[in-house]
């Protein structure tokens, strides 16, 4: 464990180096996601312009499920989107073999490798528009509850990262991946509705039951608005630890598939 | 939406292009030595046709070039039913309790979701910036510096090609799911939405070249553009109406919003077609519309000579 550590830090130290070679560029990065966030926030406020509640959740609380899926995304993008995005590309045109020859875990080599400060930036903004929301709320939530929404958050990575790799993981199959971080952004749209939203069986079925995009921001949103609730946290853990399996597996089964490339 | 999210090469498409096919000689010199017996209108408009063939190659190879990615286009379409998916679900839920949202129905607003997704594929420039950025880095432009080939129409016929491509496809996933959509359709029919509307598609898809085109244009003086497109893209998405339609917005702002060029870009038609601007306010956009294509072709014909100023000519 200490030695992953070891391998982290010292990638992190190198993406930070490299962070504050381009600082243009950070700053640029930083604006952009500050800005996506900002066009989720817009919806909101001018939904409620003409509305109280959308599926029974008002305004602070849609803000606090908001504010949540964000959070989530952001520490998906800061720790781990460069280099999951990377591993398609490096699969195509062989470089991939860099891994292969590392000493440790090719899963964790291959997609912890890189830091984006912009992205951990923005989690503080994200970060911020939770703690807005919940002041407008006049929540009091316990310590407990701050830990379990933290676990919960964790649980909600785990899970985006995993399907993110299992998607990023068909270039093993397919050759070129082009697109599928497409699929994904539409796919994290659906964690900014609240659970209530999804009245029609299909919806429900697909959107709340077969994935897990639903449970991974309602469940710490809910946690926050109303406290431990187990079957929620036991449904989001759960989830966590079968789509993080399933990552494993299919990254390792595409593995087998892996040739290389060039001479 | 990181690294390289929306870069597509099409370096590709300059091969239809190489030096030896094109003529040095301008088309009147032809045309005056060999046919001088066509009608005297022809004589003047010669030139104009001659050069409207070039554009109609670089169109076909365009269209050609396009239709390899049939397949990319028909998976971004199905997966738009996704975002359509999340739109329904949100403004069904935004309804509950209340018959009007700014006026609207929910069928209305959701028929406004679903001409806008039409128009997205029609108009919307994809990664036309992108593409116009590899030229001018990699140097692919400086074959265009060498021919009597106006870059702006080059590229111009190839989004036309594309959009036509991709315009085409949107409707295979759209007819799937038309069973379910159908009932949320309704559109007024008023003669004029047509009549203004279909110019005001047009001018939109002008714009929203000539955006990414001034996009394209900024590499000559950066070397990487794509931070500032998507920046971009977040003001172009909500001020084009693409989150929300505008006239949710507060009413001073949505006056605002309509001196902008992005308001043109998407929900300036989608708007017309759907109910949600009356004749007044189409005759008077349609005016402004037609001052902002103007405004941005000769700040595209700026940014072009400047930067050749600035521009390097490398390699063979």
């Amino acid at each position: 464990m200490l030695h992953y550590l070891k391998i982290w830090l010292a990638s992190a130290r190198y993406s930070i180096m490299r962070t504050l070679m381009f600082r243009g560029d950070f700053i640029v990065w930083s604006l952009v996601e500050f800005f996506w966030m900002g066009v989720n926030l817009l919806l909101i406020s001018v939904i409620y312009e003409h509305t109280k509640s959308i599926a029974g959740w008002d305004k602070y609380e849609m803000m606090l499920l908001v504010g949540t899926s964000m959070l989530i995304q952001r520490f998906l993008m800061g720790f781990f989107w460069s280099s999951i995005f990377e591993m398609g590309r490096n699969v195509r045109s062989g470089h991939f073999d860099f891994f292969l020859a590392q000493p440790g875990n090719i899963m964790f080599m291959a997609t912890t490798r890189k830091l984006d400060p912009d992205g951990l930036i923005n989690s503080v903004v994200a970060g911020g528009v939770v703690i807005y929301a919940a002041h407008q709320l006049n929540l009091t939530p316990s310590v407990v509850d701050i830990s379990l929404y933290g676990l919960l958050v964790i649980c909600g990575i785990v899970i985006h990262y995993s399907l993110l790799v299992m998607s990023i993981s068909l270039v093993f199959w397919l050759t070129s991946a082009q697109g599928i971080e497409g699929t994904y952004f539409t796919l994290t749209e659906f964690s900014r509705l609240p659970r209530e939203a999804f009245k029609g069986v299909v919806s429900q079925g697909l959107f709340v039951w077969a994935l897990p995009m639903v449970v991974v921001s309602n469940a710490p949103a809910r946690t926050l608005l109303y406290g431990f609730q187990w079957e929620w946290t036991l449904w989001l853990v759960v989830l966590a630890m079968v789509w993080f399996s399933l990552a494993v597996f299919v990254f390792h089964r595409g593995l087998r598939r892996y040739t290389s490339a060039s001479s | 939406m990181k690294p390289g999210s929306r870069v597509q090469n099409s370096s590709f498409l300059l091969s239809a292009f190489p030096v030896s096919n094109v003529s040095y000689f301008p088309p009147c010199f032809f045309f005056a030595t060999h046919v001088s017996y066509l009608p005297p209108a022809f004589v003047i408009f010669r030139p104009l046709f001659s050069s409207l063939i070039k554009y109609r190659q670089a169109f076909l190879v365009g269209l050609q070039s396009n239709l390899v990615y049939r397949w990319n286009f028909a998976v971004r379409g199905f997966f738009s039913l996704f975002h359509l998916a999340v739109v329904f679900i949100l403004w069904s839920a935004a309804f509950e309790g209340n018959v009007n949202i700014g006026g609207f129905d929910l069928r209305q607003t959701l028929t406004y979701f679903i001409t806008l997704l039409v128009l997205q594929f029609f108009i919307s420039a994809f990664n036309e910036d992108y593409q116009i950025s590899e030229e001018i880095r990699n140097g692919l432009i400086n074959q265009f510096l060498l021919k009597p080939i106006n870059y702006f129409m080059y590229r111009f016929s190839i989004f036309v090609a594309a959009r036509l491509v991709s315009g085409g496809l949107i409707f295979i996933p759209l007819l799937m799911a038309m069973p379910f959509l159908y009932e949320y359709l309704t559109y007024p029919v008023d003669g004029w939405r047509f009549a203004i509307g279909i110019p005001a598609i047009l001018l939109s898809a002008l714009i929203q070249f000539s955006i990414a085109y001034c996009f394209g244009m900024l590499t000559f003086w950066f070397l990487e553009i794509q931070g500032f497109v998507i920046l971009s893209m977040a003001v172009e998405t909500v001020l084009g109406g693409q989150i929300f339609p505008l006239d949710l917005l507060p009413e001073w702002l949505f006056r605002v919003a309509q001196f902008l060029p992005f308001y043109y870009q998407m929900y300036f038609p989608c708007a017309i077609f759907t109910g949600r601007i009356d004749y007044g306010m189409a005759i008077q956009g349609l005016g402004l519309q037609v001052l902002w294509v103007l405004a941005l072709l000769a700040l595209n014909q700026f940014l072009w000579r400047r930067g050749l100023r600035r521009h390097t000519a490398v390699g063979g």
